[in-house]
């Protein structure tokens, strides 16, 4: 049997696993495959990125809350460290890599999983984790001085804090790969923000990483204004969200007290939130199609907890209000989210 | 190249190089201020000299009485760097780095030249990477900082261009630039040294595995650019019998490591002796406060043994001056154990009192610090009960998954406010 096809049929214990919230389970799983010769590479991702993303999408279709989701993720962490684990039997055969997440990045699996496929592959891999900040990213390659940088960003909240990154890995001459399902389906975004390559998943880092070069230059800056624009947004976020939280009410459809109503708390708050940092995303990469990624996305959320059509569009209507004073964000929502006046 | 953008992409255009040699000092200058790492230097510096400095370059860097030589490929891949431990005074190479005088060397045919070639590149495979240039001229100038060489920079040029005194004037400012980083990168690395064999002592520990346990921790330092600060962990014991820790030693930083360290190693011994939380922390309180009572400790101490009649987990807990771990049943339910105690280190002759926890399987204890509770943000600190009040969905999750949500929303809140270091533990019963 193909180590493809094993993997396939492991799927469903591995969601089961997830499921159950069960680490040992899960681990036990992943040992098990990786006794029987299956490649690390096809089991982070045929079966841990695979079972992520349904789980990811179990949460969008409002089947699991977020704490679900969380524990889940946990089982994942736990399967995927089992597998870097066994990897470090493996010699060093090449350079160092740092792997990490920009300030504001949770989504620390993503990343994991590639510097554990990198360090299959022989690199010599420094795992950073969620959510590190540019300083101490700064300091840590000043000590190790690596080859260079992998960053994933899953999220437009943290596009900021990875250019961020690139910044401080160009400044010191270090080639940056970026990859996540922030920076879209192709490498305008990753250009945008700097970095030397752009991987949207474990296969093609590895292959970019090879065609790096030795030393870049120090990143261009970003362009003055839709800069400008980002950083007063971002300065404003909170009360931009609280404002537009205050019109926008998706949730008064529901009768307060029932399930549905409370039920949509947190979708509707992630609605918000990723909303006006797309639109922060979406200035400093100067690629509206974030928009249009992220108006679709929160249709999808919406639609499954059965919030009615015109408070979905409504949406649209108040981040055209409530963007006013931020005549390039203005512009962009209008023409890249659909029915944005 | 300078740009490999992935599949998708496509490369970028590099961005132009400044024409003229002030527009060229200036790029040297603002690309060798980004590192502080020796070999990136190194690589900068060499990628910075070709083609302007010469068509190929080797960096040489002195220590001892040796020479280590960096060079990239004729691809401007970098080769790994040659160690040569003894450097001959009288070569070209040494007479740089006794006089820091530029070295320039017309290549002729003949043995002679060759000789004198060796002299600036003292290495067989580089000799060989240079002649392949059809050599004219060789160029070393010495790298001097603060006074002393530093290295030196050897420039290759191929047939028909040699070295004009212009030349040789803008490559000896260029290794002036380049001198001053790298002397301030080498220091930086010798005290890193230092500060990292110091560090390794003092950084949180990595977990042992404890039987019918699994137990998680977390650590977030105030000094984000420090990986010690004034929390600390631990956990230590013989299967059966286990010891966790969660403290916060007074001050912050460094000071405040060396104290953690104390302290650490303080509770280490005492539970040798007798495992019981409140002896541990009585211990500790004699030691410390024997030693300076103005500085103080506030710990929060459990201890971990298979319940009696077999099912699930006893714990004996302490505290001095710290909050009770918090208890996280199987169903969601939060509990916190009511206990007191006086922080150590400032009292003489501290008893301490003990409370019971039993842990049924699927049950969680979480032990955490003040960096917890005491994050400011937009609404005020987080405090102990949107900490309570966060639990309950969590109700049978992983340890690491407790910690990682805990972390997550407490920095959250703080949306990249400063903060003071965190620790987290968590333990579930149960593996």
């Amino acid at each position: 049997m193909s180590t493809t096809t094993e993997a396939g049929l492991a799927l469903p214990r591995f969601e089961r696993a997830l499921t159950a919230g069960d680490a040992g389970q899960g681990v036990g799983i992943v040992d098990e495959l990786l006794d029987r010769g299956v490649e690390p590479t096809v089991l982070l991702l045929d079966v841990i990125s695979e079972a992520q993303r349904r789980i990811g999408q179990r949460w969008q279709r409002g089947e699991w809350s977020v704490a679900q989701e969380h524990i889940a993720t946990g089982v994942s962490v736990a399967a995927t460290e089992a597998i870097a684990r066994w990897v470090r039997r493996l010699p060093v055969t090449r350079g160092r890599i740092v792997v990490g997440c920009a300030e504001r990045e949770w989504h620390s699996l993503p990343a994991l999983v590639i510097a554990t496929g990198l360090r299959e592959r022989g690199w010599n891999v420094a795992y950073l984790g969620a959510c590190t900040p540019a300083g101490r990213l700064s300091a840590y390659l000043h000590d190790s001085g690596p080859e260079a940088v992998a960053v994933s960003c899953s999220t437009a909240w943290a596009l900021p804090g990875t250019r961020q990154f690139v910044e401080a890995c160009a400044s010191a001459g270090i080639p940056v790969i970026a990859g996540g399902t922030a920076l879209g389906p192709d490498g305008t975004r990753a250009r945008a923000l700097g970095a030397t390559a752009w991987a949207p998943g474990l296969r093609e880092a590895v292959d970019a990483v090879k065609t790096l070069p030795s030393v870049v230059e120090p990143a261009t800056p970003l362009a003055a204004e839709p800069l400008a624009e980002q950083q007063g947004l971002e300065l404003n976020h909170h009360t931009l969200v609280e404002t537009l939280r205050r019109r926008w009410r998706p949730q008064d459809a529901f009768a307060e007290g029932t399930p549905e109503h409370s039920g949509i708390a947190v979708a509707v708050g992630d609605c918000a939130d990723q909303s006006l940092s797309a639109v922060q995303g979406a200035l400093l990469t100067g690629d509206g199609r974030l928009l249009g990624d992220t108006a679709a996305w929160a249709r999808a959320l919406l639609s499954a907890r059965r919030v009615p059509e015109p408070r979905v569009t409504a949406l649209a209507t108040e981040l055209g209000l409530l963007l006013r004073d931020y005549p390039r964000a203005a512009a962009l929502l209008r023409s890249h989210w659909p029915g944005a006046a | 190249m300078d740009v490999a953008l992935g599949p998708a992409g496509g490369p970028v255009p590099r961005p132009t190089r400044p024409s003229g040699e002030s527009a060229f000092l200036l790029d040297v200058s603002r690309q060798l201020a980004g590192s502080l790492n020796v070999r990136r230097t190194v690589l900068r510096a060499l990628r910075l000299a070709v083609p302007v400095l010469g068509d190929w370059a080797v960096l040489a860097l002195f220590d001892g009485c040796g020479v280590t030589l960096s060079a990239c490929d004729t691809d401007g891949a970098p080769l790994a760097p040659v160690h040569v431990p003894r450097l001959a005074e009288d070569s070209a190479l040494g007479r740089i780095r006794r006089a820091g005088r530029p070295e320039l060397l017309h290549s002729t045919p003949g043995a002679g030249s060759a000789a004198g070639l060796a002299g600036l590149i003292p290495d067989a495979d580089l000799l060989a990477i240079a002649a392949g240039f059809g050599l004219a001229e060789v160029l070393g100038v010495g790298l001097t900082a603060r006074g002393s060489a530093v290295g030196a920079l050897i420039a290759v040029r191929g047939a028909g261009q040699g070295y004009t005194q212009a030349d040789v004037a803008l490559a000896e400012e260029f290794a002036r630039h380049a001198a001053v980083t790298l002397d301030a990168a080498r220091l930086y690395e010798e005290r890193r040294h230092v500060v990292a064999t110091l560090q390794a002592s003092l950084r949180p520990p990595e977990l042992p595995a404890v039987p019918g346990l699994r137990v998680a921790a977390c650590y977030r330092t105030a000094q984000e650019r420090l990986d010690i600060g004034g929390d600390f962990y631990d956990v230590h014991g013989v299967p059966g019998d286990v010891s966790v820790v969660v403290g916060d030693v007074c001050g912050k930083g460094v000071e405040a490591a060396v104290l953690t360290g104390k302290a650490r190693q303080t509770i280490k011994t005492a539970a040798r002796f007798d495992r019981s939380p409140a002896a541990i922390l009585a211990a500790l309180n004699d030691v410390l406060y024997a030693d300076r009572p103005d500085r103080f400790v506030t710990v929060a101490c459990a201890r971990l043994r298979p319940a009696p009649d077999g099912a699930g987990t006893l714990a004996t807990i302490a505290v001095a001056g710290h909050p009770a771990p918090l208890v996280l049943r199987g169903d969601g339910s939060v509990e916190e154990p009511v206990l007191f105690g006086t922080l150590v280190g400032v009292l003489p002759d501290l008893r301490y009192e003990e409370a019971a926890v039993l842990l049924q399987p699927g049950d969680a204890m979480l032990l955490y610090t003040d960096g917890v509770y005491e994050a400011r943000g937009r609404d005020g600190l987080f405090g102990q009960e949107r900490l309570r009040a966060l639990l309950p969905p969590y109700a049978g999750a992983s340890p690491e998954t407790l910690c990682e949500v805990v972390e997550r929303r407490v920095m959250e809140h703080l949306d990249g406010r400063g903060h003071d270091d965190i620790a987290l533990l968590a333990v579930r019963c149960g593996e």
